[in-house]
This record gives C-alpha cells, sequence and structure tokens, in this order.
C-alpha cells in the first residue's frame, strides 16, 4: 500500500466512473437504445460487488451468501417506503436504514459463525442464503411472498426543488418536464429549450428521468468507492489484510481476528444491503424473493475474481464488463435480432441472452488461466 | 505442555531478568519452539502459568464480561420469541392497525405487539425466551472461556514474538507490515476509518513515520515499499523482528533469529539483538548458532526431551559436562 494520496479516487476509479458516466450520452446521441436504466443494475451489481470484495477481497473469507444480504436490503427498503405499510420513510431514510438493517444481519449471521475456518463458513453463508430466500417466500404477511412488495417510489432527489428554481433563476432551468409531478415545475423557457435541444431538460434535476436516476446510482456508487478507499487505507483495512495474509500472525499483533472478521462482514453486509435496495428501487418493486437467488451471489463473486480481487477499481470495472454484457449488451443483441427478423422465440439457442452463462464460464476459464489475478492487479508479492 | 498422552514440554520454568538476554537452547525436539507457543497462547498450557512482572494475562471474568452474557442472553431471547412468532406479531401490531393512506396509530400498535408478545403462552413466548436466553448466555461464556489466552491476550500484555519459519504478512509492504505490529498502540474505530476523519488520518501518519524508523533501526529502510514476500531471507527475519518490536513489547521473543544467516548477517544480528536490549525491550531467544547463543546471552537455559538439564551463564554451559552430552552425543571430545 502505498502512502495514501490526500484525494477522494485514484485515477483508475476517475476512469470507471467516467466510463459509467457517458452512459446518458449514448442515450442522447443514439435515442433508439436507451441504455440508462438496464445500466443501473450495472451500479447496483457494482455496490454488491464492492460489498462481497471487502469480504471475500480483503478480508479473504468465502461468502456465498451475499445475495441474501442484499435481499434484506430489498425487502427492508420495500417494507420502509411502500404505500402498504406505515412507515412510508421515503427514499433516503430508507437506504440508510436499509443499509443498517443489513449491517445488523451480517453482524447476526458472523457473531456466531466467523470462527469457523474456511470452507465451513462458505457453508454457512450458502446455507443463509437459501434459509433467507425461502424465509422470504414464505413470511406472506409481510413480505407478500412471491409477489413482492411495490409498487415502491422512485428515488427523490433532496433539495431537487430548490435546486430546480435556483437553476431557472441563472437561465439554465427548464420546462416542466411530463414526469415531474409534484415538483414545483418552473416556467418554461422555450428559447433555451428549442436551441439546446434536450439539453436542458437534463438540468431538470428534480424530475426522474432515466438519465437523472442513472446519475443518482452513478453519484452513490462514487460515495461507495470513496468510503472503501477510506476504509482500505485505515487501520481496519490493515487489520483485514493481515487476517487474510496470515491469521496466527495477525493474533500474534494484539489483532482480534473474530472482531476484524466482524467489522468486514458487517461491512459487506450493509454494501449489500444498500445494493439491494437500489435494486428495489430501481424495479420499483422488491421483486419476487427468486431475485436474490445463488446466481446472484456467484455473479457478485464473478465480479469480483474477474476484475481483480481486492481492487475497487477491478471490482467497478468487473461490473462494467458482466453485467453490463448480460443485462445490457445481450438483451439489447436479442431485440435487435429479433426485429430484424434473424432470432425467433421458438428456437432458444437463437437468442444471445440465452448464451450469458455459457460466456460467463469461459471468461472465467480465461480468466484463471490467462490473468488469475483478474483485470486489475493488487498483488505486488511475486507468486511463488 | 502435554499433547494428548504425549508430553512435550515438562516442568519447565524459566525466568527472565528485566533488560536481559535470556537464550533457550537444547538438541531438535527438545521442546524450545512448544515452549514458546505455550508463553504465548498459540497453545493452551496444560499446566503451568506465564507471569509477565508478576501478572498472569488473561481475559478476567470481569464484570464487562458478566454485562456481556446478560445482554447477549436478553438479545438472543428477545430475537428467537420474535422469530417464532414474527408474522403473528406483525399482524396485530402493523395490518390490524393500519388503514390505507391514513395516519399511523402508534401507540396502539406498539401495545398491540406487546400484549401478542407477552400472549403467546408457554410455547409461544416462555419457552423460546428462555431456549434464546440459555443458548445466547451459553455462547457468550463458552465463547469467553475459550478465548481466556489467545495469542492477542498475551500480545496485549507486551510479549511479541517472531516465528521460526517466517510469517509475515507476504503482500503487504514493509511499512505496512511494521504498522500491522504497532496495532494495539493504535486507537481508529470504524467511524474514523470509515470517514477517514482527521484524528484517523493523523495516527495513520505517525504510524508510518514509527514504521519507518523502526525500520531504519533494522536497516530496511530503503525498500519500506516494497513487498514482503519480495524480501530476501535474511531481510525478512530483520523485517519480523521489526514488526514484533513495533509494539513496544516488554519482552520480545525471538525464535531462531539466525536461522539461515550468512557470518556478515549473524554478527549484524547479534549487534541488532544488543541494541534492542539497550533500547529496554526484554530479549528470550531460541537459537542454534552457538556463536550467537553464547555471544550475546546473558543467561542460558537449556532443553532436552521437554526438560531443563541445565541453566546458567554463557561460561557455566560451555563447560556444563551434561549440555556437551546433549549436543555432541557420549564420545570423549576429539
Amino acid at each position: 500500500m502505498a502512502e495514501r494520496r490526500f484525494s477522494f479516487f485514484t485515477p483508475g476509479q476517475y476512469a470507471v466512473l467516467a466510463l459509467l458516466a457517458a452512459t446518458p450520452f449514448i442515450d442522447l446521441a443514439f435515442p433508439s437504445i436507451q441504455l440508462s436504466g438496464p445500466m443501473r443494475t450495472v451500479v447496483v451489481y457494482a455496490i454488491l460487488a464492492l460489498g462481497l470484495n471487502v469480504v471475500v477481497g480483503w478480508t479473504g473469507l468465502l461468502n456465498l451468501g451475499i445475495a441474501a444480504f442484499m435481499a434484506i436490503g430489498a425487502y427492508a427498503f420495500g417494507i420502509l417506503t411502500a404505500e402498504i405499510y406505515p412507515f412510508q420513510v421515503g427514499f433516503w431514510w430508507a437506504l440508510l436504514l436499509s443499509g443498517a438493517i443489513g449491517a445488523f444481519a451480517g453482524w447476526l449471521l458472523g457473531a456466531p459463525t466467523l470462527r469457523l475456518r474456511g470452507d465451513y463458513l462458505a457453508i454457512v453463508t450458502l446455507g443463509f442464503g437459501e434459509i433467507v430466500q425461502d424465509g422470504l417466500k414464505n413470511l406472506q404477511t409481510i413480505t407478500k411472498g412471491t409477489e413482492g412488495i411495490n409498487p415502491l417510489p422512485k428515488p427523490t432527489i433532496p433539495f431537487g426543488a430548490h435546486i430546480d428554481a435556483a437553476l431557472s433563476k441563472v437561465g439554465v432551468g427548464s420546462a416542466a418536464t411530463t414526469d415531474s409531478a409534484g415538483t414545483t415545475a418552473t416556467t418554461a423557457l422555450s428559447a433555451t429549450e428549442s436551441v439546446a435541444g434536450a439539453l436542458p431538460r437534463w438540468f431538470d434535476i428534480s424530475s426522474e428521468t432515466p438519465a437523472r436516476w442513472f446519475y443518482l446510482y452513478l453519484i452513490l456508487l462514487a460515495v461507495v468507492i470513496c468510503l472503501c478507499r477510506n476504509l482500505e487505507f485505515s487501520r481496519l483495512g490493515r487489520q483485514w489484510f493481515a487476517v487474510r495474509e496470515d491469521e496466527l500472525a495477525a493474533r500474534c499483533m494484539a489483532i482480534e481476528p473474530d472482531k476484524a472478521k466482524l467489522k468486514a462482514f458487517a461491512a459487506g453486509a450493509a454494501l449489500a444491503a444498500v445494493a439491494g435496495a437500489l435494486f428495489a428501487s430501481h424495479l420499483a418493486s422488491t421483486g419476487e424473493p427468486a431475485n436474490y437467488d445463488f446466481q446472484v451471489s456467484i455473479l457478485a463473486l464473478c465480479i469480483v475474481i474477474v476484475g481483480g480481487i481486492g481492487s475497487i477499481t477491478g471490482v467497478v470495472l468487473g461490473a462494467i464488463v458482466m453485467v453490463g454484457l448480460s443485462n445490457v449488451v445481450l438483451p439489447a443483441l436479442t431485440q435487435a435480432m429479433q426485429r430484424a427478423g434473424i432470432g425467433s422465440t421458438e428456437n432458444v439457442l437463437s437468442s444471445p441472452d440465452n448464451y450469458k452463462y455459457l460466456i460467463f464460464g469461459l471468461a472465467l476459464v480465461l480468466m484463471m488461466r490467462f490473468r488469475p489475478d483478474g483485470i486489475v492487479h493488487t498483488r505486488k508479492a511475486v507468486k511463488k | 505442555m502435554r499433547f494428548g498422552g504425549l508430553t512435550a514440554v515438562k516442568d519447565v520454568s524459566v525466568e527472565v531478568k528485566p533488560g536481559s538476554i535470556t537464550a533457550v537452547i537444547g538438541p531438535n525436539g527438545a521442546g524450545k519452539t512448544t515452549l514458546f507457543n505455550a508463553i504465548t497462547g498459540v497453545y493452551e498450557p496444560t499446566e503451568g502459568r506465564v507471569l509477565v512482572a508478576g501478572r498472569d494475562p488473561q481475559r478476567e471474568f470481569s464484570s464487562r464480561v458478566t454485562m456481556g452474557i446478560v445482554v447477549t442472553a436478553l438479545a438472543t431471547a428477545i430475537f428467537l420469541a420474535v422469530l417464532v412468532r414474527v408474522e403473528v406479531l406483525w399482524q396485530a401490531a402493523i395490518i390490524d392497525n393500519y388503514v390505507f393512506q391514513q395516519p399511523f396509530p402508534w401507540m396502539k400498535a406498539v401495545a398491540a405487539f406487546f400484549t401478542t408478545f407477552f400472549g403467546g403462552g408457554f410455547f409461544g413466548t416462555w419457552l423460546p425466551l428462555l431456549i434464546g436466553a440459555l443458548l445466547g448466555g451459553a455462547g457468550r461464556l463458552v465463547i469467553w472461556s475459550r478465548t481466556r489466552r489467545t495469542p492477542d491476550v498475551i500480545a496485549s500484555a507486551g510479549v511479541a514474538r517472531t516465528f521460526q519459519n517466517i510469517r509475515l504478512f507476504p503482500e503487504l509492504s514493509l511499512v505496512e507490515n511494521v504498522v500491522v505490529g504497532m496495532d494495539r498502540r493504535l486507537h481508529t474505530g470504524f467511524i474514523g476509518a470509515l470517514f477517514a476523519l482527521p484524528s484517523a488520518l493523523r495516527e495513520r501518519t505517525k504510524a508510518r513515520m514509527d514504521a519507518m524508523a523502526l525500520l531504519d533501526f533494522v536497516g530496511l529502510a530503503d525498500r519500506a515499499e516494497t513487498a514482503a514476500a519480495n524480501l530476501p531471507y535474511g531481510h525478512q527475519r530483520r523485517l519480523e523482528i521489526a514488526r514484533a518490536l513495533a509494539s513496544k513489547p516488554a519482552v520480545i521473543l525471538l525464535d531462531e533469529p539466525a536461522a539461515g544467516m550468512n557470518p556478515t548477517e549473524t554478527v549484524d544480528l547479534m549487534r541488532l539483538i544488543r541494541a534492542i536490549r539497550d533500547a529496554g525491550t526484554t530479549v528470550v531467544l531460541i537459537e542454534h548458532h552457538m556463536r550467537v547463543v553464547m555471544g550475546i546471552s546473558d543467561r542460558i537455559h537449556v532443553l532436552q526431551y521437554g526438560e531443563k538439564i541445565a541453566e546458567g551463564t554463557p561460561e557455566e554451559i560451555r563447560n556444563d559436562p551434561r549440555c556437551i552430552e546433549a549436543y555432541l552425543g557420549k564420545e570423549e571430545l576429539g
């Protein structure tokens, strides 16, 4: 670890954030494809994988049930915001509380089980993932079973109306767009509108068009990256690395591995829960419990491994590559092919969407063969 | 110290004067490293104690432990009792009271929650509470009793060590390795770490400066940012010593510090160990290099087959017939 330079992000992190930030511009250039909506899932999975990275990459504990914490976050968010329940605390409080509930759940699972070694812990987390999923399915009174809790409100931008008003005063502001119900819309500046085309609408922060919604998620991702980086370079991060590298030696340095691991577990679970909350908000529903099954945990693990275990930049890049492929590129390709009449719905082999896991498997095999440390290396040591 | 039926170290008592260098020697398999492991808590000694400045470093059964047990027992009890009837409670507290888009009667809901919670009868309320309390309390008690004398407790009491087969953190840089050793003197908590609060950053900068000073002391400052795994063997031993010193221990246990070193490195090492002693740290070492042992020790203890066969100054040990026998066998010296 080099001495921390006092900046929010490393150059690599700036690069991946900039890469993501470019998405809405693609929408602007090619209005027919509309990536901002599906790209939100990339951000969600990036946060999920960053949470997993704390546990797997930094502390060296294999967690195969991270999706359970995502589910807990999603359902906590659902219960706290849905109109069918009395809480309705709004997007931001619900997001914070989901994170806290996720951390608590992680702590609850970790406290009795983190003394298990290696494979046994993996089995416990695997089982926990299944238990949570089944529990959510069967606690019908609370979770509405397979229906999921819906509808959930879209995120609101704090002080959005005020920002709008301020912007309209300086002339950048915008017309009240059709989807900005409930905001104190400003007067239409038709001149600006016609001159710059769609651009002014962009600055109408308070209305949740796909671009703004995406940027909101991206800002949250940036905050998560910044906090992760703080942890990485802190005393706690050092304790995690020490436990990962040699638990006995760490113990002999007066570090209590159990406590360090518990903190890692709770931090990872909190991030996963935040990802779950954002996922629920993205779908406007918690969806059914099967949305948070074992495959999600494995996908998160693949993201961490392909991107570069232990590297924040790598993990975000991994999310862009893996989730971008499965949730954005392949569905778009499938749609395009169907529109062109190449693919048919009857023939499963003709739809690129169905090759997702084949490509994942291939990617993993190739990565393991040619670049076992992931796209972005963190290891300085020479491999023995 | 026994492993099953095998007695590895028996009735060995080593007294170490503060500010001295004490060596423990003996043929391979005599139990020297086992002795170190028993002292530092890697093994739980089957009999005997370790006293540091007259105190036995252990997690006491203090009021904090009692509190912990009570709180855990209560928390698990409530958690379990809520968990087994979570749907009933939810129905009574939330669903029965909430009318769509009407203000929610919070007090009524809380009252309904408690009535339902305690209205579960023996199997609904009291049995889960009892089981939860027993599970939580017993679990916490077991964890306490099993971690009474773990290496971190011993290390916190001011006993640092190095390992016979080097155990560095290979992927961390030299300076990070040393800062990890410093951990018991640092105070940054989770919040400070998460938000990189000024106090945490100050502490970090200070820790790194101290670590650089220590690296300088063992002569590795010029490679501070390389990964520990990339160091040559002899340097790794010195780094391990620096890491052990970083906690400012009262006693430092060195397990074969000169193993695998060439003669010049050995001479440097002897100088280093003397410097550690002169800085006020008590040194106990296991060593096979007789030149090192005889050259720097104030007192030597000799082990054979897990028992102490001699103790004395280097001069006395050199002339002790049993020690000569232990090392060289019974034949006459030629």
